[in-house]
């Protein structure tokens, strides 16, 4: 995201670049054009100029002439003629350099040959009225004929040369004009050009500034980043290494190098290097693994072993990712982790477990099988002691009566302690076994299986509607049935039993003997009018063969309520008992609502 | 009428015998030490075929299951009613006899009236009406 910024940034500031160059050239082309446009005029200007002063001495020299002529008439001292002839020198250098600035311009050449002719002509009546003047006879008629007419020539000369002059008047009022207007654009032009030229560079130096801020925060927390990511890996026990596919290059994070036994950087990183560290017995499997890295950047995950420096066997994993720059360079970026510890821990877990597995298996098929067995020869006993009272009974002597009793009642302790050791090894949690029950039919089966001890004790059972839950069925039943035998068993003499069951939806956590695990449960309890417990054995009675009374008071193996403990974990519930002597029992079970 | 009882242990054997001698009904019981003795007889070809059939299932050599199976395999067995006579009463032998084709499962009571009673019941049951109307709640013999 933000060297995507970087990226439009860079474009942004090439484009003003660009742009800039362009502008300066453009005013520098302006600037050219302006400048060499107004020495062009200037020099026009300056020739108008030249050849305005130029006629102008022309006229000068003529009136000197003139003028020299005129004093020496009056006179006749030939001091005045000096003048005169000083003036023919000074028209013909005039003439010759009012000819070059014309050079250029055919009409003016011709005026200025027409110009030539009467200057002649003019001079030529000046020195023809001089020869007459010196004459001590003259003609005066003709001398001022040729008065007159020099005269007139002159005349004509001096508007031929004020018509000139209007010429060159008026081209240099246009050249003038024109001028004027260039040198007056030339300034605002070249400064609103500079101005542009300044603002864009001023935005593209904000924005190269910006950029510069923006990367040096990105610098200081890669900085930091890369602190922190050498910390975790010390920790973490990783490392991390690049391959650049176009280079071949490989490069190592430090801890990569502390993982192998070795300094940081104190071998020059390359895959001939690194497979001096793989286990021999792996190196094949890790040339197998790898054999597309080079060529197409793939690495699949997987683990192998290494021998360090100091000959100690580790377990490293690898996983890497191929990953392309902003300027599409490819690199595959990988880690490797010590995966050492966690496989031996898992191994270790592992064995515990199959033992476990092994010793409760054993256990288990020993209880049974003991148990199961047992069972052979007391039902023979029982059988026979049956035949002995069906048939000779009544021959025995009092004596022999009451040991048979004895007997009998014995190996009726021993069937039902049998039987229920039988039930505690058989109530185990399988999976498959759960589907979703009605309570209350499995409670009916319960009842069922109870019938006859509640009608010869003329118990009462009174349940209210329970729900529908995912259970193992015949131990939620055998549940109910040991709860219903063991509230009959314990009751008290004279007083028929009450046995209430009641069952709610209770919210998660608002109990306050269950964990606060988020979890909602139903409650089922069941509350009966026996002879209670005292509140301190109210985890004790839940324990395998722990009993409470006497076996001559109360018959019992010890082994109802463990099962019924048992049934429930099972079900990842809880069951909690609470008694008052004399008054009754409450046995709180809780079942997790699915 | 013809019973017989497959069963190693020979006590079990004296019970089932001196039962029928004590029941009024009039039967022919014939019992066999283990599974081969039981199948080596049924599978002469003119033995004379019990129509109930008790079966121990744990013995030695051949247990009540092979013998089950491989009655149920033979079509010459098809008319004897097969009782399981056990001691185990367990979901899993109830559950693999009933699949295997077995009529009725009896768990070895402790009391010899009762057993005395248990026979005479199955006896006679109405074994067409039984077999046609198979199924497993009233699989288990419960008294």
């Amino acid at each position: 995201m933000q060297f995507q910024k970087l990226k439009y940034s860079s474009l942004f500031l090439k484009l003003i670049f660009v742009f800039s160059i362009v502008v300066i050239f453009f005013i520098g082309a302006v600037t050219y054009q302006h400048v060499s446009s107004l020495k062009e005029k200037s020099a026009v200007l300056g020739k108008c100029f030249k050849i305005h002063l130029e006629l102008e001495h022309l006229i000068s020299h003529m009136k000197d002439a003139e003028t020299g002529q005129r004093a020496y008439i009056i006179s006749k001292n030939r001091e005045y003629l000096k003048p005169f002839y000083k003036s023919e020198k000074s028209i013909a250098k005039s003439l010759q350099i009012l000819d070059s600035l014309t050079d250029d311009n055919a009409d003016h050449q011709k005026e200025l040959i027409l110009i030539t002719d009467l200057i002649r002509q003019r001079q030529n009546f000046l020195i023809k009225s001089t020869a007459l003047i010196d004459q001590q006879e003259y003609d005066y008629g003709q001398f001022s004929a040729n008065l007159a007419e020099g005269n007139n020539t002159m005349m004509l000369l001096r508007s031929k040369v004020n018509a000139m002059i209007a010429k060159e008047t008026k081209k240099f009022k246009q050249q003038h004009s024109q001028y004027d207007s260039i040198v007056n654009n030339t300034p605002l032009l070249i400064y609103s050009t500079l101005i542009i030229t300044l603002l864009l560079l001023s935005i593209a130096f904000i924005r190269m500034n910006r950029n510069l801020v923006h990367l040096k925060n990105i610098n200081d927390k890669l900085k930091i980043t890369a602190e922190a990511n050498n910390l975790s890996e010390i920790v973490g026990s990783f490392g991390n290494w690049q391959l650049d596919l176009q280079t071949g290059k490989q490069s190592y994070s430090d801890n990569l190098y502390r993982m192998l036994g070795v300094q940081p950087n104190s071998f020059v990183p390359s895959q001939t290097e690194f497979h001096k560290f793989i286990h021999p017995d792996d190196r094949t499997f890790v040339e197998e693994q790898t054999k597309d890295l080079h060529t197409k950047g793939i690495l699949p995950t997987f683990v192998y072993r290494i021998i360090r420096r100091d000959n100690q066997i580790r377990y490293f994993k690898v996983r890497g990712e191929l990953s392309k720059n902003l300027f599409k360079r490819k690199t595959v970026i990988a880690t490797t982790i010590d995966v050492t510890d966690e496989i031996i821990s898992t191994k270790y877990i592992e064995d515990r477990n199959k033992e476990l597995e092994l010793t409760n298996k054993e256990l288990s098929a020993f209880n049974y099988v003991a148990s199961h067995d047992l069972q052979e020869p007391l039902r023979k006993i029982e059988t026979f002691l049956s035949r002995l009272e069906d048939k000779d009974f009544e021959t025995l002597s009092e004596d022999g009566k009451l040991c048979t009793q004895k007997i009998k009642s014995s190996t009726n302790r021993m069937r039902i302690l049998i039987e229920d050791l039988l039930q505690f090894s058989q109530t185990t949690k399988t999976e498959k076994a759960f589907e979703k029950s009605d309570l209350n039919e499995l409670f009916e089966n319960a009842k069922l299986a109870m019938l006859q001890k509640i009608e010869e004790t003329l118990t009462t059972v009174h349940c209210n509607n329970m729900p529908m839950l995912t259970v193992i069925p015949f131990q939620i039943q055998q549940l109910f049935t040991n709860l219903i035998n063991n509230s009959i068993k314990y009751r008290k003499v004279n007083q028929l039993v009450h046995i209430k069951i009641t069952s709610k939806l209770i919210p998660e956590n608002s109990d306050n003997r269950l964990p606060n695990n988020n979890q909602k449960y139903y409650q089922i309890d069941v509350e009966d009018n026996g002879i209670g417990f005292e509140q301190i054995y109210a985890e004790n009675i839940f324990t395998l063969f722990k009993r409470l009374h006497n076996k001559d008071e109360y018959e019992g193996s010890g082994i109802g309520l463990a099962i019924c403990k048992k049934i429930v974990e099972n079900h990842d519930g809880f069951i909690f008992a609470y008694g008052i002597p004399n008054q009754g029992a409450v046995f709180s079970i809780f079942l997790p609502a699915h | 009428m013809t019973v017989a009882l497959a069963d190693d242990d020979s006590d079990d054997r004296m019970f089932f015998t001196d039962a029928f001698d004590e029941i009024k009904i009039k039967t022919k019981v014939k019992t066999f030490n283990d599974g081969v003795d039981l199948m080596n007889y049924l599978n002469i070809d003119d033995a004379i075929l019990p129509n109930v059939l008790f079966l121990d299932l744990n013995m030695p050599k051949k247990s009540g299951f092979e013998c089950l199976k491989e009655i149920k395999k033979n079509d010459r067995f098809k008319d004897i009613a097969i009782v399981i006579y056990s001691t185990s009463s367990s979901e899993e032998h109830i559950e693999e006899t009933f699949i295997n084709g077995a009529n009725i499962y009896v768990k070895k009571p402790s009391n010899f009236a009762i057993l005395k009673k248990i026979l005479s019941d199955i006896i006679v049951i109405n074994w067409q009406y039984q077999t046609s109307g198979l199924n497993k709640d009233n699989f288990l013999l419960r008294l």
